[in-house]
């Protein structure tokens, strides 16, 4: 029975309608509660902001990152910090660490701590590439961890759509979550994926996959479908066709406009679109290139039926990881870079390549706006996720500067000065004076991931969420958080205290202690007899193509030593 | 000026990283404070002094600084890395990455030079006045760009893979250069008065001259006519041209 | 008696996991699909003698001694030391290794696995040029075209052809071997060439010159390439060469002959060069041999918790990297470290004469279920559970699949883990009084 007060605490919880009130929160066991004992341990927040622990829904840190460290020696030499090494330890408490966009584990888990995150997304799980997802997962201290399964390039799933299956559809993606231990469907570049096979790419929603006899838009709709027939927390999570290729705004509009009518089952999104700023390009080629961010924001803006979040582009080095195997062969040619990649058996692809976005290049300026374009033009920060697709943009230790860019106008025009003259004239940010606020920034770093994820528990500080909490360094009724973005950074950069499930982990920056995070999945229940029917057609896919049999696919409970299961009903 | 001489006192049981041997770190600085400064011994630090007779002779800031460094220091690494100014004369063979990093100055080193010596270095000279190692001014791994500026000469042989990744700067070899030399050169030069083998494979820029012979002279160039260096008339080739490469490399 | 299926087998990089194991009394008695390696990892390891006891090398010869005495022992080397070798690890699990490098940590040692001595050269490579490869099952269902580089599957993956390769069928190659051109490049003609559609025998060392004649090839430039490169005639490498360009999708498996010969490294990344130039016209990628059956997952292990694969130096406290400093070999044949622990790995078998010099004057920990040529080195020596046997736990196949290895069988040994972290502890105890 542990109890902790944090008092004097301002408090930005936007779920519950709270814009920076004084208040005390009580919690008691890992949750926050009406109130506690006079015995409860104290923390004086001393009127400094207080926000539930931030919720990063989507980044690379499980998996396919291990293949950009691998690569990335370079990398690792970059901002090291020795652990428990040595005849008189620097530290009991945390291993050493190393890398900046690619770091080791351990780092993850203490760095994203530090900036006050307590959850985190693995962007993409390939099924039969889950149980390392989960071996990383395990090795990431602190943090509650959940990733999003790939579909959208999966045999059986385009089978079932070519073959009008919606049954069997939905009874393998369920099998599917539960294989990978996954929290909902991810597409990546629908039916992309399947074609890089050959080396070839699909061009866009219409054009049929080779030898499925699908189109991308049918993946679409099709799983979207599925995936309120099974009830999912989180909608779809789709990453467009046709990624980093100039004027494929146009192409995003229409994946967003496929589900303007689905019916969904919970009260959330229809679908939520991923990384937008690689995909909200204008311009028929990279001379010809221009922000498309207001087309896709004013479309955003007209609908009501989608998220999405930034992939925000951050200047320096970054690692571009994606399960778009297309993309990155592209990408490695086009920047002479090293190049990884890995096709995945009967269900996706991937590929890794390095990257720096340089503000002196004009298409890197571009892109850096656009991102910042899409926040800013979109009205309701409900709809707009913060990320960096972290290390695609660049890495999340990076978000407190992404942060000023948003919150001060003055900040931006700084950075503008130093942009090449061809970009401005491509580019729609210098005329935009929104500046967000502390409330809005709440929204898009923890509150909307609340609702987007259906997690009841997590992005918000009423009774009965867990108590991970984040408290800044920074009073906000005394900052002017549109001129002061240098303190605004310093505080969001290192928490005062971050709490995570009632403990302190962080305390002035330092990592205080490092309990195991949990890691969620969903465990979707359908009718048994759409189970069978399905899994006689698995068990051909198992026998005749995978090299991998079907007892030793599904994830072991072993690989999830702190599992929290969702379980929902299919419909 | 300021000399400071450091003996080793014995031979050393694992080798010490002495990145913190430099002029930079010495300059201005009194016997007991140099003799103070740490360096790596196996996973603890120790003082200089503790491995070094320190002799100090003189007063001054880094541009008018020499060490000169005595004993068998030939499992020392790191002597002189990222070095400014001033001057290392050492009088042994000596370990790995020396001079590693180095922006200016000059390091002489009166005996063989192990891997690694002037690794991504930026500017400055280094002398070996015996053979080098493999890596000589290379880039480490992963990395985009060895050797940037300075230059290095190695009056003995070198062993494999000379100037890799170097994007500027120049190197002189007089004796003959292992395998792979120049390998992915973007902008550094080269002169091997020696032998080598395979020399500027993916070569994107720069120019490497062979004085002696080419073995195993690799399938992706283009021969392109004569040119004259010092009165010799090499034969020039351009490539790599499977890595789009407009490097020049002359042979005999 | 007790039949278990779809067990895994732990010998090498094919991680076949579609084995039958029959056991009796605790006994294997019978395996059903494994080749004749793998049969005799499990029925064989009844015929080996167990190392039985913890021991400690006393005026010369190994003596039994308690648990606790040989933890206690191998702990204060550890704690001494200022700078130790840990090797091996690639015949454990995952969760093993993980504790080795906590241990390498606490410790400020290296640590490096047999990568060192096979395939430590294909993660530079892949440094330098990326790793553009696939899971097997993509070669079984699409490749048409398959090159086997510089290895023998016949002898040393006895499976892998008819499982995810030559012989296999997939989804798009349903005929089979039928539908697949199998190409070999090596220096002689070994077991796998000789059922190969085309042999290509090239000159000892000159990898690297044929793959920049092929590049050259395949990149459009055949009037660079001379009469001969690499012992082959260029009417071959173009009609090769043409082969690749005309290949729906390309494999190259590539070992040993391409990894630890003449410019080692720079062979792999001039492969990966070569895949890459290729997929402007097909479909290509790579996949390394890999020997031992957990040698992979070390490499995974080692990257997520330090960064780099292998070789990893915790010496300042921080990792550091740099195979040809800080690899097992490097170290030893220069004598920069003045203890080791090795574990499952026979560095006494693999390693050369310089480095095994070297072992014999320090104090070694080892840590293996059977004796071998290592024990003869060692000082304190403790026996281990056979793990994907006696022990479950992860390991990775060579294309960097995981899969959870069963326990078959009980044991009186504790497992590599459990000892490495009772060397933790003890070594924490020593360092802080803890």
């Amino acid at each position: 029975m542990s109890e902790l007060l944090i008092k004097n605490a301002v408090v930005c919880d936007p779920i519950n309608n709270i814009n920076c009130v004084k208040m005390d929160i009580s919690i008691k066991d890992g949750k926050i509660v009406e109130s506690v004992s006079s015995g409860a341990k104290v923390i004086d927040a001393g009127g400094k902001l207080t926000m539930a622990g931030g919720v990063d829904g989507h980044t690379h840190c499980a998996g396919k990152i291990n293949v950009g460290r691998f690569m990335s020696p370079h990398d690792m030499r970059m901002t090291n910090v020795p652990g428990l090494s040595g005849k008189e330890a620097p530290t009991a408490t945390t291993r050493a660490q190393v890398g900046y966009n690619t770091p080791n584990a351990f780092a993850i888990g203490y760095r994203y701590a530090k900036l006050g995150y307590t959850t985190i997304g693995e962007a993409a799980i390939p099924i039969i590439g889950a149980r390392h997802t989960h071996e990383e997962f395990e090795a990431i201290p602190i943090l509650d961890k959940f990733g999003l399964t790939l579909f959208g390039s999966n045999w059986q799933v385009m089978e079932y759509i070519r073959d009008d299956e919606p049954e069997k559809l939905a009874a393998y993606v369920a099998w599917g979550l539960k294989a990978s231990r996954g929290y909902g469907i991810k597409i990546v570049n629908p039916g992309g994926g399947e074609a890089w096979g050959w080396g070839k790419n699909v061009s866009g929603l219409d054009d049929p996959v080779p030898n499925f006899d699908v189109t991308p838009a049918q993946i679409i709709t099709a799983l979207a479908e599925t995936n309120e027939k099974l009830n999912l927390p989180h909608s779809i999570h789709l990453h467009c066709n046709n990624l980093g290729k100039p004027g494929n705004y146009e192409t995003t509009i229409a994946s967003m406009k496929l589900l303007e009518n689905l019916k969904t089952s919970r009260d959330r999104q229809a679908m939520h679109v991923t990384h937008v700023q690689f995909n909200a390009y204008a311009g028929t080629s990279w001379r010809d290139f221009e922000s498309g961010a207001p087309q896709v924001a004013n479309y955003v803006n007209s609908a009501d039926h989608l998220t999405f979040d930034l992939g925000q582009v951050i200047f320096g080095p970054a690692m571009t990881m994606t399960a778009d195997g297309p993309v990155e062969y592209a990408n490695s040619r086009m920047l002479h870079a090293k190049w990884s990649n890995m096709d995945v058996e009967l269900e996706d692809a991937s590929g890794v390549v390095p990257i720096t976005y340089s503000p002196k290049m004009f298409v890197n300026a571009v892109q850096w706006a656009i991102g910042l374009e899409l926040a800013l033009l979109v009205d309701d920060p409900w709809k707009v996720m913060f990320t960096t697709d972290s290390p695609n943009g660049g890495s999340f230790v990076n978000y407190p500067e992404a942060y000023t860019y948003l919150m001060s106008a003055k900040r931006r025009t700084e950075v503008i000065e130093g942009l090449p003259e061809m970009a401005l004239g491509r580019m729609n940010l210098p005329g935009i004076d929104r500046e967000l606020d502390l409330y809005e920034l709440a929204i898009m770093t923890r509150a909307m991931q609340s609702k987007i994820y259906s997690m009841d528990t997590k992005g918000h500080l009423g009774v009965g969420a867990d108590a991970d909490i984040a408290i800044y360094d920074l009073k906000p009724d005394s900052i002017d958080t549109t001129v002061e973005y240098a303190a605004v950074k310093k505080a969001f950069s290192s928490t005062a205290y971050t709490i995570k499930g009632g403990e302190v982990v962080v305390k002035d920056g330092e990592i205080a202690m490092t309990p195991e995070g949990r890691t969620y999945w969903v465990n979707a229940k359908v009718p048994q007899a759409n189970t069978d029917a399905m899994q006689v057609d698995l068990a051909q896919k198992f026998k005749r193509y995978y090299t991998v049999n079907q007892a030793n696919y599904m994830v072991e409970d072993a690989y999830l030593p702190h599992p929290v299961e969702i379980t929902t009903e299919a419909l | 000026m300021q000399t400071v001489t450091l003996s080793l006192k014995e031979k050393n049981a694992v080798p010490i990283e002495a990145d913190s041997v430099n002029t930079d770190n010495f300059a201005s600085k009194p016997k007991d404070e140099i003799g103070a400064i740490l360096v790596w011994y196996g996973n603890a630090q120790v003082a200089v002094d503790d491995l070094f007779d320190v002799v100090v002779d003189g007063f001054g800031s880094v541009d008018e600084m020499k060490i000169i460094i005595n004993g068998d220091v030939s499992r020392v690494k790191r002597i002189g890395q990222g070095m400014s100014a001033g001057e290392i004369e050492i009088n042994s063979n000596v370990d790995m990455h020396c001079g590693s990093n180095m922006t200016g100055g000059k390091i002489t080193i009166n005996g063989d030079a192990d891997s690694w010596v002037g690794c991504e270095m930026k500017g400055g000279e280094i002398v070996v006045n015996g053979n080098g190692g493999y890596y000589v001014g290379g880039g480490y791994r992963g990395e985009a760009c060895g050797m940037k500026g300075g230059k290095i000469t190695v009056t003995g042989n070198v062993r494999d893979y000379l100037g890799e990744h170097m994007c500027g700067g120049e190197i002189v070899v007089k004796g003959n250069a292992g395998l792979l030399p120049g390998i992915s050169n973007n902008g550094g030069s080269i002169i091997i008065e020696g032998n080598t083998t395979m020399p500027a494979s993916e070569m994107m820029k720069g120019t490497i001259i062979i004085k002696g012979t080419v073995l195993d002279f690799l399938p992706s160039f283009t021969e392109d006519g004569t040119e004259d260096v010092d009165g010799v008339t090499y034969r020039k080739f351009a490539g790599d041209i499977n890595a789009g490469g407009k490097g020049v490399l002359l042979i005999k | 008696m007790a039949v278990i299926t779809d067990a895994i087998c732990s010998l090498c990089g094919s991680l076949c996991d579609d084995i039958t194991v029959t056991v009796e009394d605790n006994v294997i008695t019978d395996v059903e699909r494994a080749c004749i390696l793998g049969r005799n990892k499990f029925v064989g390891m009844f015929l080996h003698d167990r190392i039985e006891s913890p021991m400690i090398r006393k005026n010369g010869e190994l003596v039994d001694v308690s648990y606790e005495e040989a933890i206690d022992e191998a702990a204060k080397i550890l704690v001494n030391s200022k700078r130790t070798l840990s090797y091996g690890w690639c015949s454990t699990s995952c969760e093993a290794i993980s504790k080795a490098i906590q241990l390498a940590e606490e410790t400020g040692s290296l640590i490096d696995s047999t990568a060192n001595v096979c395939h430590g050269p294909s993660a530079l490579a892949v440094q330098e040029k990326g790793g553009p490869s696939a899971t097997l099952g993509v070669v079984k269902n699409r490749a048409d075209v398959m090159i086997f580089w510089g290895c023998n599957p016949a002898h040393a993956h006895p499976r892998h052809m008819r499982r995810y390769s030559s012989f296999s069928k997939g989804f798009f190659t349903q005929k089979g071997r039928k539908d697949r051109k199998m190409i070999v490049i090596d220096v002689r003609k070994t077991d796998t060439a000789k059922i190969a559609d085309q042999y290509v025998e090239i000159d000892q060392g000159s990898d690297y010159l044929l793959v920049t004649a092929l590049r050259s090839a395949i990149n459009g430039h055949e009037d660079v390439i001379p009469d001969t490169v690499a012992g082959v005639s260029k009417e071959d490498i173009l009609k090769l060469a043409n082969t690749l360009k005309e290949a729906k999708f390309t494999c190259v498996f590539y070992g040993m002959g391409v990894t630890q010969s003449r410019s080692k490294y720079k062979n792999g990344d001039g492969v990966s060069s070569l895949i890459s130039d290729l997929n402007q016209h097909s479909k290509a990628v790579m996949i390394g041999m890999r020997g031992h059956y957990n040698v992979t997952g070390y490499g995974q292990v080692s990257t997520w918790e330090t960064g780099y694969p292998m070789a990893v130096d915790f010496t300042r406290g921080a990792p550091y990297y740099n195979p040809g400093e800080t690899g097992a070999n490097d170290v030893l044949t220069r004598g920069d470290v003045d203890a080791a622990i090795i574990s499952a790995a026979d560095a006494g078998a693999h390693f050369p004469q310089d480095s095994l010099k070297y072992l014999a004057k320090i104090p070694v920990i080892q840590i293996d279920p059977y004796a071998n040529p290592t024990t003869e080195l060692s000082d304190v020596v403790f026996p281990a559970a056979v793990v994907g046997v006696e022990a479950e736990g992860t390991a990775y196949r060579m294309d960097g699949i995981s899969l959870r290895m069963k326990k078959l069988i009980d044991t009186k040994f504790k497992t590599d883990e459990e000892i490495v972290v009772d060397l933790i502890n003890k070594v924490r105890e020593l360092k802080r009084g803890a």
